[in-house]
């Protein structure tokens, strides 16, 4: 029996001719923990689409425990021992967790008391602090992803391919989901491994694939990496010292006080919280999920509703605003760029410049009776030039692009809007690093051009390479502030936890 | 909608007006411990007021005027009343405000009167200033309630307030500003003036006309005196924070009237100077000590704390007495050689602040 439990030769996939992943060799060992790495549109998602049945090459083969295999769907690739457990999260929302757990192997009188005592059982068995019988929808991101390595484990998968499993999880649920992983290698399951944190990369993994392009770079023992050679091998060129390397060294002085948030209250979430962002600097907050971050957010653009009852105030330059939808947030020079780009960013299937004008659009609550092409396409035009949108052109879907192509599309749909107050959710997130360094070049700029920049991030080291002052969040408040220059990530994440 | 409809849907609901909430102390007024670990220069049994005249730093003590040398005091002058106000005046004078009732213009150094006795209109003057053509600014808290008696005026949301000039030739007096909700401190900028409306927790600007602006609102303490500050803008002191539970308390008419009748005055649910004298007082710090650390944002009682405003009033830094330390109810604060000289009424004491030391720590 063939060592390799997964092997691709040659392995290629064109979307409408154009190379996803080319000619591309690779092989997984029998319990080893192999990651992939590479910007976004480097075909790591592709490649193990089509492990996991998602897509077909279009030439070349893969082979499973020796033998060629073709699945064409996931179920064949279930079959085949193969499970996935994706990025954009497959669960369903309205169903139970024991319910997702059994979807697809529900018998012909199924007794949900049986299958909740089952799933009980089973959770259990993982150490997985999940209820059965909670609705998805009302998880968090962290115990979501627990749902969903469940049901791979539970399919007796002999390969699990996780897609950015840490993206939305904690420090603390991180170094839980790697004993995890390395239970399930221990157990003889092999492990796929995609991750934009290179640390996690070469905690984790036995060996480290690098795809750049479409096209295998280099797989070698994750020992022989280091970070710089991983960045070296992604892009082709040196990055480590320009992303998150750089302590700062000067603040901007804070303006105006844009925005004052006085004892908000949305409950859980948010506890009677109180900040304030400044015109002309970077406010940075951090926070471990459920710190109500994103919430108050939410809540200061209008998407979220505060309390009914004594929930706080809103100040916007000093005067009391209630958005109850975002339209007169927008109106108000309010943008909030979401941290949930595919669910809540774009219309994956309209262009690029569709989706841009919409933020233009979304400034006229009344909406507007004529639409114009003419100045569709030139808001599309000047913002991918802007952004440096890597796409062919402004008729471009959006869900032919790269995360950090579509992050930056999400980011012109706000800054179309002209606002004074940016909220950028979690900003790189599943983007790659040169697009990370574009996005941060572009916080800086917003800054300095005076705007008040707020960025909530779960990355201490792009809190503190981006922010002029850095707020804490903890349960639903923020409990600390720190400028710049005195913060250090030992002192934010003790004010995060303690 | 109708306004009063509004307003009682407000109530109800509590937004508006009605909203109980606090501006957060961040950015420039972000917690410190500068005040709190400053060098005591002098400890006093009633301080009140603070001010530099002839390049000498003199100090009101309940009815003593004292003159203060390095962490030495001597006597200059002791009166029948209480000092209420101090303020140095150009030639080496002093004008004194005392019982709140009386303003008086000194020669500092010997303390003898060098002017008329102003008296007469007069009803709780807690600050002086010097104001345009050689003229007093000088602030009357309350029209109903005597000086010491401040917190009853918070109590019946009083807002009584005047901004006054006076004449100290004549003994005329001008209310420039009337209705501001207590008055307490002031400093002149050409022929405006700025005043600190300590109940509405902002500074007004009044204009020579009489109009009244704000300048700087919603802060998140009580305001209370004015210094100008050697190189531009003022120094403003507060002499506690605002806290939810006060806020909360001055929307229940009810609660107030019954409280103020049947509760002795010490155990009043309103802003301190000081606090911890005893367990029956509301609590300090209120339980958000985690890890041996008094969180920034815990409501205190009691606080300390005075903020740098630039020439546009925008505030620059702040020095804090944080709840968990002593030198709180700061009322007064005056530069002198590169120092700055707090006066934290709660403790009695006077604390001496050297700025470039200061800046450097708020640096680092």
């Amino acid at each position: 029996m063939t060592d390799n439990v997964v092997e691709f030769r040659k392995a290629t996939k064109l979307y409408a001719g154009v190379p996803a992943i080319q000619d591309v060799d690779f092989a997984l060992r029998r319990g080893e923990i192999h990651a992939i790495v590479g910007e976004n549109g480097a075909g790591k998602s592709t490649l193990t689409k089509a492990m996991s049945g998602v897509v077909m090459l279009t030439s070349g083969s893969m082979f499973v425990n020796g033998v060629e295999a073709a699945p064409r769907t996931p179920l064949e690739a279930r079959h085949l021992g193969i499970a996935m457990v994706f990025q954009e999260n497959s669960l369903v929302p309205t169903m139970t967790v024991a319910q997702n757990l059994f979807l697809g192997q529900e018998k012909f009188y199924n007794r949900l008391r049986g299958i909740y005592i089952a799933a009980q059982q089973f959770l259990q068995s993982l150490n997985f602090d999940v209820t059965p019988t909670m609705t998805v929808g009302l998880l968090g991101a962290a115990k979501k992803q627990m749902v969903e390595i469940a049901r791979a484990v539970l399919h007796q998968a002999q390969v699990i391919i996780f897609d950015e499993p840490t993206a939305s999880l904690t420090p603390e649920e991180k170094n839980y989901f790697f004993d995890l992983v390395r239970s399930l290698k221990q157990r003889g399951v092999s492990i796929v491994f995609i991750s934009h944190a290179l640390e996690e990369a070469l905690l984790l993994a036995d060996r480290i694939t690098v795809l750049r392009d479409g096209k295998h770079v280099v797989t070698d023992d994750a020992g022989k990496f280091d970070r710089a050679r991983i960045v070296q091998a992604m892009v082709g060129r040196d990055l480590s010292n320009t992303l998150y390397g750089k302590r700062k060294t000067a603040v901007r002085a804070a303006g105006e006080r844009v925005l004052t948030v006085q004892n908000l209250k949305m409950a859980p979430m948010v506890k009677n919280n109180s900040l304030s962002v400044f015109a002309g600097q970077v406010t940075g907050v951090f926070g471990l999920v459920g710190a109500g971050r994103t919430e108050t957010f939410k809540i200061v653009a209008g998407i979220l509703k505060r309390d009914f009852f004594h929930g706080g105030e809103i100040l916007l330059r000093g005067k009391p605003v209630r958005y109850r939808v975002p339209a007169p947030a927008v109106k108000a020079g309010i943008a909030y760029v979401t941290e949930d780009r595919k669910v809540e960013g774009f219309f994956e299937t309209m262009s690029i410049a569709r989706n841009i004008y919409l933020g233009i659009l979304a400034k006229f609550p009344r909406g507007r009776f004529f639409l114009s092409s003419r100045e569709s396409q030139k808001s599309g035009d000047d913002w991918i030039s802007r952004l440096k949108v890597r796409a062919i052109g402004t008729r471009a879907k959006v869900v032919e692009l790269s995360g950090g192509n579509q992050q930056k599309v999400v980011i012109a749909k706000s800054l179309a809007q002209e606002p004074d107050l940016i909220i950028f959710d979690e900003p790189t997130r599943g983007v790659d690093v040169g697009a990370i360094v574009e996005i941060h070049e572009l916080i800086n700029r917003l800054a300095d051009e005076g705007k008040a920049v707020v960025v909530i991030s779960s990355y201490l080291p792009e809190i503190m390479a981006l922010s002029d002052r850095i707020l804490v969040s903890r349960q639903g408040k923020v409990v600390e502030e720190f400028s710049a220059l005195e913060a250090t990530e030992e002192k934010i994440m003790y004010a995060a936890i303690h | 909608m109708i306004p009063a409809l509004e307003d009682f849907f407000d109530g109800i609901l509590g937004r508006g007006d009605a909203a109980i909430t606090v501006p957060p102390f961040d950015g420039s007024l972000k917690p410190n411990q500068l005040l709190e670990h400053a060098e005591v220069a002098g400890e006093f049994g009633a301080p009140e007021d603070l001010t530099v005249a002839g390049g000498a730093l003199y100090l009101a003590d309940g009815p003593a005027l004292r003159r203060c040398e390095g962490h030495s005091s001597r006597e200059v002058r002791r009166f029948d009343s209480p000092i209420t106000a101090l303020c140095g005046l150009p030639g080496g004078r002093l004008a004194i405000a005392l019982a709140g009732t009386e303003i008086r213009v000194l020669a500092a150094a010997e303390g003898t009167d060098a002017g008329k006795v102003i008296s007469g209109g007069l009803h709780a003057v807690n600050a002086i200033a010097a104001g345009p053509d050689a003229t007093l600014l000088a602030t009357d808290g309350s029209a109903n309630e005597p000086y010491r008696d401040w917190a009853r005026d918070l109590l019946n949301r009083g807002r009584s307030g005047r901004l006054l000039s006076i004449n100290p030739e004549t003994g005329e007096i001008r209310v420039k500003a009337s209705g501001l909700q207590y008055a307490f401190g002031a400093a002149a900028i050409g022929d405006d003036s700025i005043v600190s409306e300590s109940w509405r927790h902002r500074l007004v600007k009044v204009a020579a006309n009489g109009t009244v602006a704000a300048v700087v609102d919603h802060l998140p303490v009580y305001p209370s005196r004015i210094a100008p500050a050697s190189d531009g803008g003022f120094w403003l002191t507060a002499f506690t924070a605002r806290t939810q539970l006060i806020e909360f308390i001055l929307r229940e008419r009810g609660y107030r009237k019954r409280m103020m009748r049947e509760v002795p005055p010490e155990f009043w649910i309103v802003p301190r100077l000081r606090s911890g004298g005893s367990f029956r007082e509301p609590m300090q710090g209120a339980h958000l000590k985690t890890m041996g650390v008094v969180k920034p944002w815990a409501p205190p009682r009691s606080y300390g704390l005075v903020i740098r405003l630039a020439p546009d009033f925008s505030p620059l830094f702040s020095f804090h007495s944080r709840v968990d330390g002593v030198n709180h109810g700061v009322v007064a604060a005056a530069e002198s050689n590169d120092a700055l000289y707090v006066l934290a009424k709660g403790p009695g004491r006077l604390l001496r602040l050297p700025i470039a030391k200061a800046k450097e720590v708020l640096a680092e």
